[in-house]
């Protein structure tokens, strides 16, 4: 979750994540089953979460380098609601399968961290660029 | 732009040793942000169970270099060829529920100190994968996450 003072990628001044584990996951960690309200039948989903503990490395390459970081918080609701049709995928180039619907996007968040806070405008003037639900499989279940 | 590098002695988030309130936050109907951004409630929770993965997945094995460092993630765009989407999921060996999306928005910065506020633009990749997968331990497991 990312803050520019210019435009997005001009003047990035905060990154909040929560690291990259040494194995390589990136940026993803467990959370509890009832954050995910998912109903993909019908084409959406939510995601909620309060108070998440991240760190802000301010901004994308020092975060990719696991450079040094600020202990920070996010809270966030996010909507998907599915905008076109399913379509299947399969991608053997990148071993996945699954079907999937691309959808629109309602996020609204804020972060708080040392010396600083941030609060999203309303969740209704969020600007999707690519947003996509749906079920997958990878990995030894791609060949199921 | 400043770091603060005298937070270089604190762990970082995925070194922590684990504990229910490092991952879980709160999954909550209503946060901070729902309270002042004007946000819709979502939906009462799905399942009630309160359920936390205790092992971690394994990422998935492609991916992409941003100024050159291998990451395990595509990013939602620009699409990849082949396939008309990038992988959805950061997680392998996973068969289950995936969301992923970039979004673009605004809001508002504050300066706790003095109160000053600056306009801000941001940027949002976030997703979820919720199903079947084999961990780190070898292990079939049944789990959430989110892609923050």
């Amino acid at each position: 979750m990312d803050l520019f003072t210019g435009a997005v990628g001009i003047g990035q001044v905060h990154d909040f994540n929560p690291g990259i584990r040494a194995g390589g996951l990136f940026w993803t960690i467990p959370v509890p089953e009832h954050a995910l309200t998912a109903d993909i039948p019908h084409g959406t989903a939510t995601l909620a979460l309060s108070d998440l503990d991240q760190e802000d490395y301010h901004n994308l390459h020092n975060a990719l380098l696991d450079g040094p970081s600020d202990p920070a918080s996010v809270t966030f609701s996010m909507k998907w609601t599915a905008s076109g049709p399913p379509m299947n995928v399969t991608d053997s180039v990148h071993r996945f399968t699954g079907r999937f619907m691309l959808s629109t996007i309602q996020i609204a968040w804020s972060a708080s961290a040392p010396g600083f806070s941030f609060v999203s405008d309303a969740a209704g003037t969020t600007q999707n660029v690519k947003s996509v639900i749906g079920r997958e499989r990878n990995g030894v279940f791609f060949d199921e | 732009m400043t770091l603060n590098y005298n937070h270089m002695g604190h762990a970082h988030f995925l070194a922590r040793p684990m504990s229910r309130r490092t991952f879980l936050g709160t999954a909550a109907l209503a946060g901070g942000a729902a309270a002042t951004a004007g946000m819709w409630l979502p939906q009462l929770v799905a399942a009630d169970t309160d359920e936390l993965a205790t092992v971690f997945p394994r990422p998935i094995v492609g991916g992409v270099s941003p100024f050159g460092i291998f990451i395990h993630h595509f990013p939602p765009f620009p699409p990849i060829p082949p396939g008309p989407i990038n992988e959805p999921s950061q997680i392998t060996d996973f068969n289950g529920l995936v969301g992923v999306t970039r979004v673009l928005g605004t809001g508002t910065g504050t300066d706790t100190a003095t109160g000053l506020q600056t306009r801000l633009n941001y940027q949002v990749d976030n997703g979820f994968m919720s199903g079947l997968y084999v961990g780190e331990d070898g292990g079939t497991h049944h789990g959430t996450f989110a892609f923050i």
